[in-house]
């Protein structure tokens, strides 16, 4: 049974990790926050994956993973869209903070 | 992984090494890069599916893996090959990458390339 | 019959009319490469077949099932890789060859009034294959990839579709093992369609997020054709 540590509309903040392994951690969304809007299942992380450790059996490491959904306009300085845009994308938990109190 | 390779960021450009004269050769007059999004809209030629055929292969019997591939696509693809037609990037970069990793010699390419032309003007 | 040609080191050569230089390329890689071993004759002719023979049929299907069922709605939304064994696609074995580089969690994202969906990845170009076939040129470009996160109303402009700011533009990104394709909203016009009829106007951009289905376009033909259903 997954155990979730983000619950369903938590505020949440992407860690600024280090960028030196293979992640799949896009790097516009470091530092920034969104909504956890979905669970996913637990899946191998990608920085364990990359080195051939892509089950439990080879030393892969599962962590459940998230659909954060960020406004544009925290993303990007200056976004030229519109306010209600949104972006979405799946992170591990690892990557994954508490947003602090804004 | 050997220096070509560490200095292709995931994110970055920076691309090392020069393009290779056969792959270079292959852009004629007629080839040109396309200027617009919609411009890449077209029904692939037979060729183009083969490549993608060829490349699944590569990356499933692990010569060249499909997201390395990707990768170096991006990466010579915006620089060293950026004047090539979007649609013959994967054959080009592929071409180059397998070169790169010793499996033929740009010699060996291009005596290759001259034997298939003789074949296609004989039929 | 051969000549000597005298070629310089360097002179672009002109392929015979027809057959460009990519395709000759193509085919002395591949030849090199079953020659040096690095795969056989016979993995090629399969991912050439499969290559060839997917396209967005599937996810056309799925979309116009949808439309007119709401029960399977509900499932596809539910659980988008079961619910695709209803068309036949099974995503764990939709080569007959074992998955290459798709994977198995499948999630459609349904368009409404107030919310229009995108996919893209910017990480690599992964696309849904198995509902949608091999992905257009474009999906793969730099240009699209790292655009259409920043400015996806441009680059939304650009393929001719325009929202208001009360509908919002929501991308997806997806950078992990989930493959998405969008629902577009069932088109004015096409009251008592048959399922068929649906999925011809379900087109691949529609189920990518570039465009919106038209009751009079089904790209199974050039603009300029006769109008479908009529």
């Amino acid at each position: 049974m997954t155990e979730y540590k983000y619950a369903i509309g938590d505020r949440v903040t992407v860690r600024d990790g280090t960028t030196l392994f293979h992640t799949r951690t896009q790097a516009f969304t470091r530092g920034k926050s969104g909504v956890v809007v979905e669970y996913r299942p637990e899946w191998v992380i990608p920085e364990d994956e990359a080195w051939g450790r892509d089950d439990a059996e080879r030393g892969g490491r599962y962590e459940p993973f998230y659909v954060v959904r960020f406004l544009q306009r925290d993303l990007w300085p200056n976004y030229t869209g519109f306010d209600i845009d949104t972006l979405e994308t799946e992170v591990s938990e690892h990557w994954l903070e508490p947003a602090k109190e804004e | 992984m050997d220096g070509f390779r560490a200095a292709v960021g995931r994110e970055g450009q920076f691309v090392t090494g020069h393009g290779y004269d056969v792959l270079l050769d292959t852009l004629g007059p007629d080839s040109q890069r396309e200027a617009k999004l919609p411009d890449l809209q077209h029904k692939p030629d037979p060729w183009e599916s083969a490549v993608q055929a060829t490349c699944e292969c590569l990356s499933w019997r692990g010569t060249l893996d499909n997201l390395e591939r990707r990768n170096a696509e991006d990466a010579l693809g915006e620089t060293t090959y950026r004047d090539f037609p979007v649609r013959a990037r994967s054959v080009v970069v592929t071409a180059h990458e397998l070169m790169e990793r010793g499996a033929f010699t740009a010699d060996e390419l291009r005596a290759r390339m001259d034997q298939v032309r003789e074949r296609i003007n004989r039929a | 019959m051969s000549h000597d040609h005298d070629h310089g080191a360097h002179d672009p050569i002109q392929a015979p009319e027809g057959v460009s230089e990519f395709e000759i390329l193509e085919r002395a890689v591949r030849e090199l490469a079953i020659e040096k071993g690095l795969f056989s004759e016979e993995d090629h002719r399969r991912f050439s077949e499969w290559a060839e023979s997917i396209g967005p049929s599937g996810g056309s299907k799925l979309v116009a099932k949808a439309w007119t069922d709401p029960e399977f709605k509900a499932r596809l939304l539910a659980d988008g890789t079961e619910a695709c064994k209803e068309v036949g696609i099974d995503w764990l074995d939709p080569t007959g060859v074992g998955t290459p580089s798709d994977y198995t969690y499948f999630y459609v994202l349904e368009n409404t009034p107030e919310v229009h969906n995108v996919i893209v990845c910017t990480l690599c170009s992964c696309y849904p294959r198995p509902v949608l076939g091999m992905s257009p040129d474009w999906y793969r470009t730099p240009n699209y990839r790292r655009r259409l996160v920043r400015w996806p109303r441009e680059v939304l402009a650009e393929f001719g579709l325009h929202f208001g700011p009360d509908v919002e533009v929501r991308v997806h990104d997806s950078n992990q093992k989930s493959r998405f394709m969008v629902m577009p909203m069932r088109p004015e016009g096409t009251e008592g369609w048959t399922e068929e009829q649906l999925e011809a106007i379900v087109t691949r951009d529609t189920m990518i997020g570039v465009a919106l289905p038209q009751a009079d376009w089904t790209a199974s033909g050039p603009p300029s054709a006769a109008k479908a259903n009529s």
